[in-house]
């Protein structure tokens, strides 16, 4: 896979990386480039990235976008997964705690239930922006990180199971997180579905959420799905011990695409991480992910 | 980053004798002279007539760059204002799908807009910041933006993930107090508000103004932009139209969207562009020929007066008459929607 080595070699150059060839470092991109670099076993390349996270980091826990966009907070989540599957020492066991403390403090506005909303609008799990609703992405990639840092059984991990299981779309699937507006369902999209499933890895009480989902990827994967959505999908069908058969050669095809339009480092991050099958180090393990012995944290 | 966009050059005709504000502060040197007259200006504006103009297309392989150009230049854009300014183009490619053409702004209609600014001598852009989906290569490609901007060498920018500045909210409507915009926004000297005609389940319509949130990134507002949510969506649509740069309106209403919109409604082929250097009053129009009543449209009545008019008789119509093209628009059929209707025409 020339593509991939091309891939790893640059962000091994370069590991910490933003949304854009030309943009500045930002905190999700350069989690995945750390999380790509590790799946393929290049750790010490990975640990740049994980330094200059934990540079970033505020003294209450948090990360922001980029080092001069400092809020909101949502990113914590992605430093906090990259450290605790990437770190291998004590040397992160400061950050981690840091930015643990702060995403189970952290929680999303309930809002009163409504006949317009379909969803239970009192589940609390994560929003994007302080002060602001639950959705279903932040919830996913918090809950990853809490699992990856020994808290899958905390009672936030455990809310965020619930509230995703709420969210799943009638016809299998996720969106950004409403299934039903006005008492008319609401599409899945292929991105967040991916997500979600690498979150929910492992979680018997999702199943059926769980399997709907699948078949959503199913239906709808091809050779015509954009990057970031191909990587997420391909990463979350992983985590159920799942590769499509063509799966290979949509990643070559689209890391092709992305490398000719500049090589955007976020999108060629996922496509490295979904490349690595079942040796990602953020999914696909369920004794990884909720380990039978949590850390305790209050 | 605090940005100050005060000192932009007027793009329009001068407009109204007696009350050009350069004119006025001109030889008095006088700090109370000047405030008075910017509060006359203020005034003025808040009061004066605004041009739309609607022009009809049934399909979108017509003309449509002929009527975009006479329809800015007939409600006051001026060519020669344009050459050499950066011109952001702002289509909504809100979870574009190709299976559902008309939720999202038809590239045809982008296209002809940046012909005319780019034969017009502007350096052209296109900007969005999707508002639900963070996959914005998925939404070009779904919306058909993508063969656009490559066939026209065009440059697109993502406002969810771009570098940002902070301005003040100059609307004050909403509990804001600033908005972080991209600095693609910020630097333009024109935004053009190029969305797709449709019903919207929450507040009625959308169409140029509340286009306008996807000019604030996502990464800073979220996937949906839930901080505007929670502080009001009418609110905040105004107080965004108030803090941007100038900008103009290109509705593409040649096939909108009724029902469930903004996402999951039908075609409502209505065959009209409205093009206005004015978003307040082509929204205005473009409700009316929805058979909405614009002071009903929580919006809509918020920005009356500050941002522009929306009264029948402040408008003036160019082109076809709103009433020859007006076709309703069904809504949803919920109580804060049918009020939505003017009251002779309540049950349409």
């Amino acid at each position: 896979m020339a593509w991939l080595e091309e891939v790893l070699m640059r962000l091994t150059c370069r590991p910490c990386v933003g949304y854009r060839a030309d943009g500045p470092a930002a905190v999700e991109p350069t989690a995945l480039a750390a999380l790509a670099l590790a799946a393929h076993g290049r750790h010490e390349a990975a640990r740049p990235a994980l330094e200059w996270l934990a540079r970033l980091q505020s003294p209450d826990g948090t990360l922001g976008i980029t080092a001069t966009l400092r809020q909101p907070h949502w990113p914590t989540g992605w430093a906090l997964l990259a450290w605790s599957v990437v770190g291998g020492g004590e040397w992160l066991r400061g950050a981690i705690d840091r930015a643990a403390a702060w995403l189970l403090a952290f929680k999303g506005r309930p809002v009163p239930p409504s006949p317009q909303i379909g969803h239970d609008t009192t589940l609390q799990a994560w929003p994007w922006v302080e002060g602001t609703h639950s959705w279903v992405e932040p919830t996913a990639i918090n809950l990853l990180a809490l699992k990856a840092s020994g808290m899958g059984r905390h009672a936030r991990s455990r809310d965020a199971v619930r509230l995703l299981c709420d969210r799943a779309v009638p016809a299998g699937g996720w969106n950004y997180g409403s299934r039903e507006v006005l008492g008319r369902a609401v599409a899945p999209h292929v991105q967040p579905t991916g997500l979600v499933l690498a979150a929910l890895a492992g979680e018997e009480s999702a199943a059926p959420q769980i399997a709907s989902g699948i078949a959503y990827l199913n239906r709808n994967l091809s050779s015509e799905v954009t990057t970031a959505s191909l990587g997420y999908a391909l990463i979350g069908l992983s985590s159920h011990g799942q590769e499509p058969e063509d799966a290979p050669a949509w990643l070559e095809a689209a890391s092709r695409r992305t490398l000719d339009r500049g090589g955007a480092p976020y999108p060629l991050s996922l496509l490295a991480l979904a490349a690595s099958g079942r040796r990602c180090p953020w999914f696909g393990h369920p004794e990884t992910l909720v380990p039978p012995k949590d850390r305790e944290y209050s | 980053m605090p940005h100050d966009d005060s000192s932009r050059d007027n793009p329009s005709h001068p407009r109204g004798p007696g009350l050009d504000r350069r004119a006025l502060l001109a030889g008095t040197g006088a700090a109370a002279l000047g405030l008075a007259g910017f509060a006359l200006a203020n005034l003025w504006r808040r009061n004066r007539a605004e041009a739309v103009l609607l022009a009809k297309h049934s399909h979108y392989d017509g003309p449509l760059a002929a009527s975009i150009r006479e329809g800015l230049v007939a409600t006051g854009l001026d060519p020669h204002w344009v050459r050499g300014r950066r011109v952001l183009l702002k289509p909504n490619l809100v979870e574009p799908s190709r299976d559902v053409p008309y939720r999202t702004t038809h590239p045809a209609v982008v296209a002809a807009a940046a012909e005319v600014f780019l034969d017009w001598g502007a350096e052209v852009a296109v900007g969005e910041g999707p508002g639900h989906v963070r996959d914005t290569e998925m939404a070009l490609v779904e919306s058909g933006l993508e063969e656009v901007l490559r066939a026209e060498h065009l440059r697109f920018e993502d406002f969810n993930y771009s570098d940002v500045a902070t301005v003040a909210n100059r609307g004050r409507v909403s509990r804001l107090s600033e908005f972080s915009f991209p600095c693609a926004v910020l630097d333009a000297d024109l935004v053009v508000s190029l969305p797709k005609l449709k019903t919207h389940h929450w507040v009625g319509m959308t169409a140029s103004m509340k286009n306008l949130y996807g000019t604030l990134p996502g990464a800073v507002y979220g996937w949906p932009k839930n901080v505007l949510h929670h502080a009001g969506i009418p609110e905040t649509v105004v107080d965004i139209n108030a803090s941007l740069p100038k900008t103009v309106a290109i509705v593409d209403g040649i096939v909108g969207m009724e029902g469930d919109g903004p996402i999951s409604g039908t075609a409502k082929p209505l065959g009209v562009l409205a093009i206005g250097t004015n978003p307040t009053a082509v929204d205005a129009t473009c409700a009316r020929m929805m058979a909405l009543d614009p002071a009903r449209v929580p919006y809509l009545a918020l920005a009356a007066g500050s941002l522009g008019p929306i009264a029948e008789s402040r408008i003036l119509q160019r082109g076809e008459r709103w009433q020859d093209v007006a076709a309703p628009f069904q809504l949803l059929d919920t109580p804060h929607l049918r009020s939505l209707r003017p009251c002779a025409r309540v049950g349409v």
